[in-house]
């Protein structure tokens, strides 16, 4: 039998994001300017490189219209490569919002058709036809000189801070997708990002990268404490019901050797009955 | 003056007072568990099927020896009742047999 993808639903990926809301683009002029930015930061547009709020509206409105041009395989590649939670049946928007958080520049692992889709969500006019290493070329050139040595800044303190610390090299387990909100809540949760921490202080800075760190490691720490509290949740559950079982079967039992007692004495009684109606019918017919 | 046997006076009285008191307790028991399962509230009804899912689970063969020795007690006491009867039955033949021989 041929497994059928979920279809993209309209629920968040998951609970820290919310939906992009659907403003039809006569509306988005109507919004208040901080809600028309906030919008256009989520779909990766600069808005304070907009001249007027109808640049902006523009702007939005045509990366709205490219992202729904999107090949939506193309966009769980780049989210795949950018590790990013998000469910497998998450709807486009919900994937752009997502690629639009994708910082890094390190583009090894990316497919082509992805690395078009990232150009394209850092603002980038492509065709698709481009040879990969030239759009690579343009996005770091559109990064920017300040932009970059912010960066490779922030690269050599986070190697210097993950040295100081001694940090492990983590393991590269494959990506898995948070599970949708069709599929059963007891399926095992998609492991943590595993990314170092000079990855982390070279695309948010040192104390964000730390902050970030501090906050997985937590959540781990978090996750695992609340695994055993429901492991031993269910083993005091499954101990209840075993000492439960037993407590039936002897009670049970108990009440079956009352009645066999019970009936043992009707015996008895009735037999000593049966020898004295015999005794007493001898003696009187004689 | 009517004869009395206190054998069997205190044998069937003691069955009576035994019977009729196991009787009323146990109706009274039945009645308490139907009143206190009949409760149409959420936890009554959980009550319910936690006690359906406890007798479905039951295994029933491992008391079945208990109760074959059950079965069999109670089989041998009619057996002893009927004993009676036929005693009963042989005491009276033996009373009417030498007046059915006289009258002829």
């Amino acid at each position: 039998m041929a497994h059928e993808p979920p279809k993209p639903s309209d629920a968040p990926s998951h609970p820290g994001i919310s939906p992009l809301p659907r403003v039809p683009g006569s509306k988005l002029a109507d919004l208040p300017a901080d809600e028309l930015e906030r919008l256009a930061e989520e779909l990766g547009l600069e808005p304070k490189s907009h001249k007027t709020k109808l640049h902006l509206v523009a702007a939005v409105e045509e990366r709205k219209a490219a992202v729904g041009a999107m090949d939506r395989d193309a966009m769980l590649d780049v989210v795949r490569w950018g590790r990013r939670p998000v469910a497998v049946n998450a709807s486009k928007e919900q994937l752009a919002l997502e690629i639009a958080r994708i910082k890094s520049m390190r583009f090894d692992g990316l497919s082509i058709r992805g690395l078009m889709v990232l150009a394209t969500m850092r603002g980038m006019k492509v065709t698709g036809k481009e040879p990969p290493e030239a759009v690579a070329k343009a996005l770091a050139k559109q990064e920017g000189f300040f932009a970059r040595v912010a960066r490779k800044r922030r690269a050599i303190v986070g190697k210097w801070v993950a040295g100081m610390i001694g940090e492990e090299e983590p393991a590269d387990g494959e990506y898995q997708f948070l599970p949708s909100e069709q599929q059963t809540t007891a399926a095992a949760p998609p492991p943590a990002r595993k990314e170092k921490l000079a990855e982390e202080i070279e695309e948010s800075g040192l104390f964000g990268g730390i902050a970030s760190r501090v906050k997985k490691t937590a959540d781990v720490y978090l996750n695992q404490k609340l695994d055993e509290i429901e492991q031993r949740i269910d083993r005091k559950l499954d101990e209840i019901d075993r000492r439960l079982g037993e407590w039936r079967d002897k009670e049970i039992a108990n009440r079956i050797r009352i009645m066999k007692i019970t009936l043992w004495a009707s015996v008895a009684v009735a037999a000593l009955s049966l020898l004295y109606s015999y005794v007493s019918v001898y003696f009187r017919t004689r | 003056m009517p004869e009395v046997d206190f054998f069997h006076f205190f044998r069937k009285g003691v069955g009576w007072i035994a019977t009729v008191y196991a009787t009323v307790v146990m109706l009274q028991s039945l009645y308490g568990w139907w009143v206190y399962l009949a409760a149409g509230d959420r936890y009554t009804s959980l009550m319910r099927r936690y006690l359906l899912v406890q007798a479905v689970r039951l295994r029933f063969w491992r008391f079945a020896g208990d109760l074959a020795v059950c079965v069999l007690l109670c089989v041998a006491f009619l057996i002893i009742w009927r004993a009676h009867y036929t005693i009963y039955g042989i005491e009276t033949a033996l009373a009417d047999g030498p007046r059915t021989t006289q009258t002829k």
